[in-house]
C-alpha cells in the first residue's frame, strides 16, 4: 500500500497478508504510524490499495467501484472512528438512522431508538453531537456501527479520544454488542490493555506484520 | 510595519488562490460591465460630436410642418446675400405602388447640393448624379425586397412614375429614431411636386437647411431667426442640437445600462464579502498564531486589508480590460440606432471610474468580515470549533468607515447615472432589495429549523444545511435573488409594454388607417370603402394646429419652459369636429353638446390629462392657430380617453361647424381581413394616389421590434449580474467545501453511494434556489410594477408563466451550478479525509 502525501509517495503498508475467519475478535496493535488505521480503512474499502487484494466473505473488493463499495459497507460493515465522525447537523437518533435509511429500512427510526437505548442513550435521542460528551458521542457512533447488523465490525482506536474510564465503558459496550450480534470484530489500538480483550493480536510495525498470535484466554474476558 | 503587511499579504495570497479566484472574478465582472458601458458612452458621445454637422447636414435648420408664408420666405431670401447657402427638404410618409403591391415609405425630397455636410452614399455611385435628372429615385434595399423590384425598375408615388436609379446606402441626417413607418425613398423636390402628394393639411415636415460661412456663428443666426421670424411655430436649431431625440435616447439607454452594470458590481461585492469571510475562517489559526507571537490587531488587519485591496485592484484592472473587450459586443447590439460609425478609442475617465468603483466596492464589502480579525484571541489555537463564537459588535469605527465608503459609492453611482433622481431611485431600490433579501434569508434559516424533519435522509440533511452555523444562505439568497430580480423585472416590463401596445387591442379596433384624404375625395372614398364591404369604416376630419392662447393669454416661453410636461404647450394638436361623443370616451366634467344647440362661441371638449397640464377648466377659452388663422373655443366638457383602443383619439374636439373652412384632411379607419389587405390597398392607390394606407399591424410590429431590441441590450448587461450571481453562488459553496467533504465522507463511510450524497446536495440547492427564486421573483414583480406604474405608465399584466419560469429556472440553475461546483467532492475517498480530521 502506498499513499501519496505532499507530492511524495510514501509506502504505508508492505507485504501484508492477513486472514480473519468469521466471528473472530482480532486486535491490531502497533506504534503510531505503523499503518494500523490504513489497514482497517482498506478492509472497509474506504481507500484503494496501490497493489494487492482484499476479500470480504469471499468477495474481492479491490476491483469494486466507489458506489459498489458504499453499498457493501452499508450491508456488511460497521465502523467506529477514533474521532467519532458524527454528522453535526443531525441528532443522535438521526445519526444512527442514517445507515438504516440508506439501506431503505422503513423502521429506521424505531430501530435507531432501540440501538441508542441499548448503548444507554435512551434519554439523549434528540441531542446534537455538540450537546453530547465525548463518551456519549462514541456510544452513538457504536450504535450507528451496529445499525445494519453488520457481519464485520471495524473499530479504529475507539477509545483514543476518551479518558480511561469512559474508554473502558465504550470498549465493554463494543465487545458486548459484538458478542450479541455474532459479528467479526477488528479493533485497532495502540493500547495493549485493550488488545488483551481479543482472541488474536496482530502486531504491525513500519507497515509490516511482525507478530500474529492467538490468545489463550476465553474471548472477551478481562485480563 | 507596512513592509511587513505587504510581505505577509503576498504570502497569504500565494497560499489561498482558490478563494481569491472567485473574489477576483466577482470584482472583474462588475468593473467590466461599468467600464464597458462607460467606454461605449464615451465613444458614442465623441462620434456624435465628431459628426455632429452631418447629423443635421447643415449648420442651422428651420423645421416646420407648414409651407412658409411669403414674409418668412422673404427673410430667408435675405440670407442669400450674406454668403449663406440654403435648401429645402421635405419629409413625409407616402405609398409606393407597383403592379403587384404597395408599400408605405418614408419619402424625402431634396435639392441639388444635398447634403451640406456628411456623405450621401448610393450604389452604384453614379446614381447620385441621376437623382436630379428625370424621374429618378434612390431607395433603401428593404423597399426593393418588399416590392420585389430591382435597380432600374419603376414604381408609382402619388401621381407620378419613378425609376429606381440605385440603392440608398447612407444618409447622414436620417432621423435615427428606432421607429420608422417604412423604408426610405429619396427623390428631388421636382419629383415630389410631380407626385402632387402635398395638399393642404398633408402631414409633411419641411426642413430648411442653412450653411453658414466661417465668419457667421450658428448661434448668432439662430438667435437672429428666433427674434425676427414671423412664424413662431418654426423650430430653429443649430447643429449642436441635432438629433435631440437620438441623443436623449442614447443617454438614457447608457444610463440604464450603467445602472445594470452597477448591480453586477454590487452582486460581485457580496461575493467579495463571502470570499473574505471564508478565507479568514480558514486563517483563524494563522491569526491566532500571529497574535501569540506579538502582532497587534491593527497590524493583522492591515495585512489582510492590504491583501484584499491589492486583489481588488488587480480584479478591477482585469475587469477594465474586459470592459474594453465588451466594445466588441455593445456597438453591434445598438447598431440600429447609430447613424454613425463608432471607432473604438480608449477613454481614461470611464476606466478610472470603473477601477475606483471596483476598489471602493471591495473595501466596502470586505471591511465587515475583516474587522472580525480584531476579535480573534490567541488561545484559539487550542480550540478547533470556532464558528459557534457569538458575533461581536463591530464597533463605532466600523460603522463610520462603512458609512463613508457607502457614501463614496453612492457618489460614484450618481456620477455614473448622471442624474440625482435616477441615482437616488437606484440606490433606494438596491438598499431595499438587499435588506429584503437579507431579511428573507434570516426567515428562511428560521423556517428551515422549524420545518418537519421528514424521513428521507437527503431532505433532512439538505434542510439542516440551511440553518447550521456558518451556512451561506444569506450570501446565496442575496446574490442569486438580485440577479433573478433584475433579469425577470426587465422581462416583465418588456412583456407588459408589448402586451399594452400589441395584444391589449380590442377586437373591434381598426386594422387600417388611411391618411391624407382630401375633403373633395371624402365622399368618393367613403363610397369605395362601402362598396368593398367596409360599412363600419369611419372618416374623421383632421385639422392640424398649434396652441395660440389660453384664456386670452398668448402662449409664451414662460408657460412651458422649465416645466416637465412643457410639450403640452408646444406640440402640434390635431383637431376634429364631431356631433357625437366618440366611442371609449367618457365625459368626466361638463356636458357633451347636443346637436341643435348653437352658441355664440364654439364649444370644445378637452381630454382630461391635457386639461390638467394646460390648466383648463370648464368655461376656459382656448385658441388655436390653424395655418395662420385663429380659432377659439370655450371648454364645455372634459373627457377621459381610452388611448389604447387604437382608434383616432383627440385631445381637443370642436363642435360641428366650428372649424368650417379650415384646411383639413380626412382619416379613415377600417377593419380589414388579412385576405382583403392587398386588394383594398391596391384599389385605394389606384383611385386616390395621394392617400397612404397604414397597416396597424406593421406599425405595432415595428414598435415591438424596437422594444425587443432595447430589452435585448439591457438584458445583455443584466446578464452580467446573473453571471456574477452564479460566481458568488459557486464561491459560497466552495467556502463550505471542507465541511461538505467531511460530511460526505462520513456518509460514504456508513454506506452512502455518490448518488445518495449528490441527492442531499441537490435538496439543499433546490431549497436555496426555491427561496431565491420566490423572493427574487416577488421583488421583480414589485420592481416591474413600480416601473410600469410610475415611469412607463403601462397597465399591469399578471404573467403567471413568466413567474413560474423565474422560480423554476432559478431552482434548476442553482442545482446545476451547485452540483457542478461540488461534484468533485463525491469522488473523494473517505479514509484520507476522515483521518485528517
Amino acid at each position: 500500500m502506498r499513499l501519496t502525501s505532499g507530492g511524495r509517495e510514501v509506502s504505508i503498508l508492505n507485504d501484508i497478508s492477513l486472514d480473519v475467519p468469521a466471528k473472530q475478535f482480532v486486535a491490531i496493535v502497533g506504534p503510531s504510524g505503523s499503518g494500523k488505521s490504513t489497514l482497517l480503512g482498506l478492509i472497509a474499502g474506504m481507500d484503494q490499495p496501490t497493489s494487492g487484494t482484499i476479500s470480504l466473505e469471499g468477495q474481492e473488493i479491490t476491483s469494486l467501484s466507489e458506489d459498489e463499495l458504499a453499498r457493501l459497507r452499508r450491508r456488511k460493515i460497521g465502523y467506529v472512528f477514533q474521532s467519532f465522525h458524527l454528522i453535526p447537523t443531525l441528532t443522535a437518533q438521526e445519526n444512527v438512522a442514517v445507515p438504516l435509511e440508506l439501506a431503505g429500512d422503513p423502521e429506521a427510526v424505531s430501530k435507531a431508538n432501540a440501538l441508542l437505548r441499548a448503548v444507554g442513550l435512551g434519554s439523549r435521542l434528540h441531542h446534537y453531537p455538540a450537546q453530547l460528551s465525548g463518551g456519549e458521542q462514541q456510544r452513538v457512533s457504536v450504535a450507528r456501527a451496529f445499525a445494519n447488523n453488520p457481519a464485520i465490525l471495524l473499530a479504529d482506536e475507539p477509545t483514543g479520544n476518551l479518558d480511561t474510564a469512559t474508554g473502558e465503558q465504550v470498549i465493554e459496550l463494543l465487545i458486548r454488542l459484538n458478542r450479541d450480534h455474532g459479528s467479526t470484530l477488528v479493533l485497532v489500538t495502540h493500547d495493549p490493555a485493550l488488545a488483551a480483550h481479543a482472541e488474536r493480536i496482530v502486531c504491525l510495525r513500519d507497515g509490516r506484520i511482525i507478530s500474529d498470535e492467538l490468545q489463550q484466554r476465553v474471548p472477551g474476558a478481562r485480563p | 510595519m507596512t513592509t511587513f503587511a505587504f510581505r505577509m499579504a503576498w504570502r497569504e495570497t500565494r497560499a489561498a488562490w482558490r478563494h481569491f479566484t472567485y473574489f477576483f472574478i466577482c470584482i472583474a465582472l462588475g468593473v467590466a460591465a461599468l467600464v464597458g458601458v462607460g467606454l461605449f458612452a464615451a465613444n458614442m458621445e465623441r462620434a456624435i460630436q465628431r459628426e455632429t454637422r452631418s447629423l443635421m447636414a447643415a449648420d442651422v435648420e428651420l423645421r416646420t410642418t407648414r409651407t412658409l408664408t411669403p414674409e418668412a420666405e422673404a427673410i430667408l431670401r435675405g440670407f442669400d446675400g450674406r454668403g449663406i447657402a440654403r435648401m429645402h427638404l421635405s419629409e413625409l410618409v407616402a405609398m409606393a405602388a407597383v403592379r403587384t403591391g404597395t408599400q408605405l415609405v418614408e419619402l424625402k425630397a431634396v435639392e441639388p447640393g444635398y447634403p451640406f455636410y456628411g456623405k450621401l452614399r448610393a450604389e452604384p455611385e453614379q446614381a447620385l448624379a441621376a437623382l436630379f435628372t428625370g424621374n429618378n429615385v434612390l431607395a433603401e434595399e428593404t423597399l426593393l425586397i418588399r416590392l420585389n423590384l430591382k435597380v432600374g425598375d419603376t414604381l408609382k408615388i402619388g401621381r407620378a412614375e419613378f425609376r429606381v436609379a440605385g440603392l440608398l446606402k447612407k444618409e447622414p441626417d436620417r432621423a435615427a429614431g428606432a421607429f420608422s413607418f417604412g423604408p426610405r425613398l429619396l427623390m428631388s423636390q421636382q419629383g415630389l411636386a410631380a407626385t402632387q402628394l402635398i395638399q393642404p393639411g398633408s402631414r409633411v415636415t419641411h426642413r430648411h437647411l442653412l450653411k453658414l460661412p466661417e465668419t457667421l456663428s450658428p448661434r448668432a443666426v439662430q438667435a437672429e431667426l428666433s427674434a425676427t421670424f414671423p412664424d413662431k411655430t418654426v423650430r430653429v436649431s443649430t447643429y449642436q442640437e441635432a438629433q435631440p431625440m437620438l441623443r436623449r435616447f442614447l443617454r438614457q439607454l447608457t444610463m440604464y445600462l450603467g445602472l445594470a452594470g452597477l448591480i453586477a458590481l454590487m452582486v460581485g461585492g457580496i461575493g467579495v464579502a463571502s470570499s473574505v469571510r471564508a478565507f479568514l475562517n480558514e486563517k483563524l489559526e494563522t491569526i491566532a498564531v500571529l497574535k501569540a507571537v506579538g502582532a497587534e490587531s491593527r497590524t493583522i488587519l492591515l495585512v489582510y486589508l492590504t491583501q484584499t485591496l491589492l486583489l481588488g485592484l488587480l480584479g478591477s484592472l482585469a475587469g477594465a480590460a474586459l470592459g474594453a473587450g465588451l466594445q466588441l459586443f455593445l456597438p453591434p447590439l445598438m447598431k440600429t440606432w447609430l447613424p454613425i460609425e463608432l471607432e473604438f478609442r480608449f477613454a481614461l475617465l470611464p476606466f478610472v471610474r470603473g477601477v475606483a468603483m471596483g476598489l471602493l466596492t471591495t473595501a466596502l464589502f470586505a471591511l465587515w468580515p475583516l474587522l472580525d480579525v480584531r476579535h480573534v484571541r490567541p488561545n484559539l489555537i487550542f480550540r478547533r470549533d470556532v464558528t459557534e463564537e457569538p458575533p461581536k459588535s463591530a464597533g463605532r469605527s466600523a460603522w463610520v468607515a462603512s458609512g463613508l465608503l457607502a457614501l463614496a459609492l453612492a457618489g460614484l453611482a450618481l456620477w455614473q447615472a448622471g442624474s440625482w433622481r435616477a441615482a437616488g431611485l437606484f440606490i433606494g431600490a438596491l438598499i431595499a432589495a438587499l435588506s429584503l433579501l437579507r431579511g428573507a434569508a434570516w426567515m428562511v434559516a428560521r423556517l428551515a429549523s422549524r420545518l418537519p424533519r421528514w424521513r428521507p435522509l437527503a431532505w433532512r440533511q439538505g434542510l439542516a444545511n440551511l440553518y447550521r452555523p456558518g451556512n451561506q444562505v444569506k450570501t446565496i439568497l442575496v446574490s442569486v435573488g438580485v440577479g433573478v430580480m433584475v433579469i425577470l423585472a426587465i422581462h416583465l416590463v418588456e412583456r407588459n409594454i408589448l402586451w399594452e401596445i400589441g395584444e391589449n387591442i380590442p377586437t373591434d379596433a381598426p386594422s387600417f388607417f388611411f391618411i391624407d384624404i382630401q375633403p373633395d375625395q371624402q365622399e368618393a372614398f367613403a363610397r369605395l370603402l362601402a362598396e368593398r364591404g367596409h360599412a363600419e369604416a369611419r372618416l374623421t376630419p383632421l385639422i392640424r394646429s398649434r396652441l395660440w392662447a389660453l384664456n386670452g393669454q398668448p402662449i409664451s416661453r414662460e408657460n412651458y419652459e422649465e416645466r416637465e410636461h412643457g410639450w403640452y404647450f408646444t406640440r402640434e394638436y390635431v383637431l376634429t369636429f364631431l356631433k357625437d361623443l366618440p366611442k371609449d370616451n367618457v365625459v368626466t366634467k361638463g356636458d357633451w353638446w347636443n346637436a341643435v344647440e348653437s352658441s355664440r362661441e364654439p364649444q370644445v371638449s378637452v381630454e382630461e390629462e391635457a386639461a390638467r397640464r394646460l390648466g383648463l377648466e370648464l368655461g376656459s377659452t382656448v385658441e388655436f392657430d390653424i395655418q395662420g388663422a385663429k380659432v377659439s373655443g370655450r371648454v364645455a366638457s372634459i373627457r377621459k380617453v381610452e388611448w389604447g383602443n387604437m382608434s383616432t383619439n383627440f385631445y381637443f374636439i370642436f363642435q360641428l361647424g366650428a372649424l368650417d373652412g379650415a384646411p383639413m384632411t380626412y382619416v379613415a379607419t377600417a377593419r380589414v381581413d388579412p385576405s382583403e389587405e392587398v386588394p383594398l390597398q391596391r384599389a385605394v392607390i389606384a383611385a386616390f394616389p395621394n392617400v397612404s394606407a397604414i397597416n396597424i399591424r406593421d406599425v405595432l410590429d415595428s414598435v415591438a421590434r424596437v422594444v425587443d431590441r432595447i430589452s435585448l441590450v439591457i438584458r445583455f448587461m443584466a446578464g452580467l449580474s446573473i453571471l456574477a450571481g452564479t460566481i458568488v453562488l459557486a464561491g459560497a459553496l466552495a467556502a463550505t467545501r471542507f465541511r461538505r467533504i467531511y460530511e460526505a465522507m462520513i456518509l460514504k463511510a456508513v454506506g452512502a453511494t455518490r448518488g445518495d450524497v449528490a441527492q442531499t446536495f441537490a435538496v439543499e440547492y433546490a431549497l436555496l434556489g426555491a427561496a431565491a427564486g420566490v423572493i427574487g421573483t416577488a421583488l421583480a414583480v414589485a420592481l416591474a410594477w413600480g416601473v410600469g406604474h410610475w415611469i412607463l405608465d403601462v397597465k399591469w399584466l399578471f404573467q403567471p408563466e413568466a413567474l413560474a419560469w423565474g422560480i423554476g429556472g432559478t431552482i434548476m440553475g442553482t442545482i446545476l451550478v451547485g452540483l457542478l461546483s461540488t461534484y468533485r467532492i463525491l469522488g473523494q475517498k473517505p479514509l484520507p479525509v476522515l483521518r485528517r480530521e
